[in-house]
């Protein structure tokens, strides 16, 4: 029988704002153990919630970079369960009137297709504490640190739209590109600024039902998502085939092993409103003002750098999905560099240089100026592609002018015919063999002299230059 | 220099300390309750759930009472959480001369019955009017803190200090505030109006004194309007829906873990928590969160009804306040105690009248009434529109005035 998969996605994002949810205790989880508490998020009697502006808009950008429509009225509710993370017994967080509804992300998937997976809604919600399990002693004892209790989240729900492990993958990818380019946050599952749950069924090819889903959680990379609901599949697939029903329930990922595996159910109870927490209203004025701040999103971006800068589609996307490294990029062509040279140089060589460093481009020394002086040299012949690398990697260790580097370094390349057609006499001289081979027809040769040239010019020599006079002297 | 007396059951907590400042409340003492944060002061609301805490900081109107020069004299005892009289305290701070002015929990009702039963005047502001912040609670969306005094002037002077915008309670709406020292600029109270099916609950006799005594209060030049709101009755079941359901959720944060007693017993985590809440609420509270907890798991439905009621029953109150500038509502009921009722049903029954108010947001004033007839009717409760706080106080403080005139 031939099956196919339906899958869901829940996406826990961590937004980047300074403050929690409902006080002004700093955002910062991975501090020392309850250090970022007060009355509001310790629950302490008497205390009571004040909502954050600035998560509601970090959340309002992150709707609308995923084409949600933002409500006008969304409101918290309590989701009710006792647990030592929960310190008042419930979660604030919008089941009933989610803050926005409706969006959908492109994707390509295996065929390279596009595809439209839409987003059911968006809601906010405060993240609880974090249990520490350890031993005093012999002693086992669980520890609660409330630093996390109170920051801000969103809920990201899709609909069942996601047919394979790819277009899972693919979808968060394209989601985590969104969300940062907004500024919202920065999506790392590695650390858990976004948690990705995924809720899979199997079904007859063809069918329309909608069969006993199991959730899947625990991933902590956009592979292990792919792994674990391909591994999900598969396992579902062997319990029908072994006449096992399916029966709901939650399974978390072992990345050791590579399976799922079942979790103990969790009681959750319903959600009611909350009553402190007011309603949220917004005003089509205040979306407005929110959807004015958005950047100009990826996929426009690349279509403006195809178009503009005439670069192939893949570079294009390649330099727009990400908003500081297009902004750079632009940087560079406006100071005289040609589009295509600079968004190769800054694909092949600077991202690498910069990945090796462990640097992020506001933080490297190589800015756009310098990295753009590096290539018009280049451009105008004056140094060759070996010597732009090699000036390129300096220019991360020093603050002198690309200029200087080039100078002390004797980078500049050697053009003048007189010492280029000496250095081609002597290399001559010395590989007669090779000369005779190219004569009597074998053009690999000529790649030899050309090395031979470069290496007795300690890679100076324009490259160019010294194949011209070769094949004048070798006709 | 702080000394921590117990006066026959009246304060858990006292301080002798502080000097009286300037201000409105120049020379007022004042008590709290023990579910209202003053910082330093032990807290424990009446219940095993916070033994041994302390409040952190003041609340807002602590700080703002003491900020209009009212010296705060100590905390008084209270019912478990604040629901329900039974060991309550506030009242008799004021009537054995020890504070001038008390504040206390509403949630059912129990300020204004409280000052009924002890011949003062209970007062409870409309909802949003007054910082909630520092008050322990139990019923987020029909508590208010409630206050008690002989005199109705000195409740509009603590009005006058403690209402308006607080930063800290996002719940309370941007309205303006009325104008409590300002009798003369407020509109003044007509005509009253009595509700048909609220009576029906009365006994004969009492039916009769009640009606007799708004003849009494109708003298001062009050036109008595008779009206009708047909499902009066569900106010009971709507309170007790919606307030079980919000106190269950209130209650989630006493778990032993941060404050507060612990069971001792256990031997992990889970074990600590099951058992620390099995043992930490009394018999009152612990029922009422069952009911909580029942509706809210088991019966959502019925929940979602009351919320519904709840705004048509608000809506109608509306109307009525089309037909009368107030409500006049009976208090306490012949056979109904409100200090004595021990059980969630014995609680309704004995605070049917002031549930309205609770429901509704709406302000609500309780003073004491004396035909010379014993058994006639002892406390009359004025129910007024949203935001209409200062003429309630001051028809009452007008009723209480001319009684003591006539005796």
């Amino acid at each position: 029988m031939q099956y196919e998969a339906i899958v869901g996605l829940e996406i826990h994002v961590e937004l980047n704002c300074l403050t929690k949810m409902f006080c002004d205790c700093p955002n910062r989880p991975g501090d020392e153990p309850n250090r970022n508490t007060c009355p509001v998020c310790l629950w302490l009697p008497g205390a009571l919630p004040r909502f954050s502006r600035e998560a509601l808009e970090k959340a309002a950008l992150a709707c609308l970079a995923l084409n949600c429509e933002i409500q006008k009225r969304s409101a918290f509710d309590q989701k009710v369960y006792y647990y030592p993370d929960l310190p008042k017994g419930y979660q604030l967080s919008q089941a009933h009137h989610p803050l926005a509804r409706g969006g959908w992300l492109d994707i390509a998937d295996e065929k390279g297709a596009p595809k439209r997976l839409r987003i059911r809604h968006i809601h906010m919600e405060e993240d609880v504490a974090k249990l520490i399990h350890e031993l005093e002693g012999r002693t086992p004892v669980s520890l609660v640190d409330f630093n996390r209790a109170g920051a801000p989240l969103i809920e990201i729900v899709t609909e069942p739209d996601v047919r394979s492990p790819h277009e899972a993958m693919e979808f968060i990818r394209n989601l985590r590109t969104q969300i940062r380019y907004v500024g919202s946050s920065e999506c790392s599952m590695e650390t858990g600024t976004m948690r990705v749950d995924a809720n899979i069924s199997i079904r007859e090819q063809g069918s329309s039902a909608m069969n006993t889903k199991v959730e899947v959680k625990n991933m902590n990379s956009i592979r292990h998502l792919g792994d674990a609901i391909a591994y999900e599949i598969e396992r579902q697939k062997a319990s029908l085939a072994s006449g096992e029903a399916i029966v709901l329930h939650t399974r978390l990922w072992d990345p050791e092993k590579g399976v799922t595996l079942p979790m103990r159910g969790k009681f959750e109870g319903p959600c009611v409103p909350d009553p402190s927490v007011p309603e949220i209203v917004v005003t089509g004025e205040w979306i407005a003002r929110m959807r004015a701040l958005l950047p100009e999103m990826p996929a426009l971006k690349a279509a403006r750098f195809q178009r503009d800068y005439d670069l192939p589609r893949e570079l294009a996307s390649s330099l727009a999905g990400d908003r500081e490294l297009s902004d750079y990029f632009e940087a560079v062509s406006r100071e005289s560099v040609p589009p295509r040279t600079a968004a190769h140089w800054i694909l092949t060589q600077y991202l690498p240089a910069l990945k090796e460093r462990q640097l992020s481009i506001a933080a490297s020394p190589v800015t756009p100026g310098r990295f753009a002086d590096v290539l018009r040299r280049l451009e105008a012949d004056e140094i060759n592609a070996a010597s732009a690398r090699e000036v390129l990697a300096r220019l991360f260790d020093t603050d002198e002018s690309p200029d200087a580097v080039i100078e002390r370094g004797g980078f500049r390349q050697v053009s003048d015919a007189a010492s280029l057609e000496s250095l081609v006499e002597q290399v001559l001289g010395a590989h007669p063999t090779a000369m005779g081979d190219y004569r009597s027809g074998q053009a690999k040769a000529l790649g030899f002299l050309i090395g031979q040239v470069m290496q007795a010019s300690s890679g100076k020599a324009n490259p160019k230059r010294v194949r011209e006079i070769l094949l004048s002297k070798l006709a | 220099m702080r000394e921590k007396t117990m006066d026959s059951g009246i304060f858990v907590y006292r301080e002798e300390a502080a000097a009286s400042g300037t201000g409105l409340l120049k020379g007022r003492t004042v008590s709290v309750q023990a579910g209202l944060s003053v910082a330093g002061w032990p807290a424990e609301a009446g219940s095993l759930a916070l033994r041994g805490f302390k409040a952190i900081e003041d609340a807002t109107v602590a700080r703002r009472l003491r900020e209009q020069g009212a010296v705060l004299v100590g905390s008084t005892r209270m019912s478990e959480l604040g629901l329900g009289l039974r060991d309550d305290g506030a009242a008799r701070a004021v009537t054995a001369g020890l504070a001038d002015i008390a504040m206390m929990t509403d949630l059912v009702g129990e300020a204004r019955l409280a000052a009924a039963d002890a011949g003062i005047i209970g007062y409870r502001p409309s909802y949003g009017l007054v910082s909630r912040y520092g008050l322990f609670g139990l019923i987020p969306s029909m508590e208010a803190i409630g206050v008690l005094s002989r005199s109705a002037a000195d409740i509009a002077a603590v009005m006058a200090a403690v209402a308006g915008r607080d930063e800290k309670d996002f719940s309370m709406p941007e309205e303006p505030v009325p104008g409590f020292l300002d009798g003369a600029g407020q509109p003044r109270i007509r005509t009253l109006g009595w509700i048909r099916e609220s009576v029906a609950f009365l006994e004969r006799q009492e039916r009769q004194a009640f009606l007799l005594a708004l003849e009494g209060l109708a003298k001062a030049g009050l036109t008595l309007v008779e009206t009708s709101l047909e499902e009066f009755e569900l106010f009971r079941a709507v309170h007790q829906v919606i307030g079980s359901v919000e106190a269950s959720s209130a209650a989630g944060k006493y778990d032993g873990v941060r404050f507060g007693y612990r069971s001792p017993a256990a031997k992990n985590w889970n074990e600590m928590y099951l058992k620390t809440r099995g043992e930490i609420f009394g018999p009152l509270v612990k029922p009422y969160l069952f009911q909580g907890a029942y509706y809210q798991f088991m019966k959502y439905g019925a929940f979602e009804k009351a919320c519904r009621l709840r705004s048509h029953l608000i809506r109608e109150l509306q109307r009525l306040f089309g037909q009368a500038d107030a409500l006049a509502l009976p208090a306490l009921r012949a056979g109904f105690d409100p200090r004595e009722a021990g059980s969630v049903s014995a609680l309704y029954d004995a605070f049917l009248f002031t549930l309205p108010a609770s429901v509704a947001g709406l302000p609500a004033v309780c003073f004491p009434w004396d035909d010379g007839d014993p058994a006639g009717c002892r406390a009359i409760q004025l129910v007024g529109p949203r935001l209409g706080d200062a003429g309630l106080l001051a028809l009452a403080g007008q009723a209480v005035t001319n009684k003591t005139k006539e005796s």
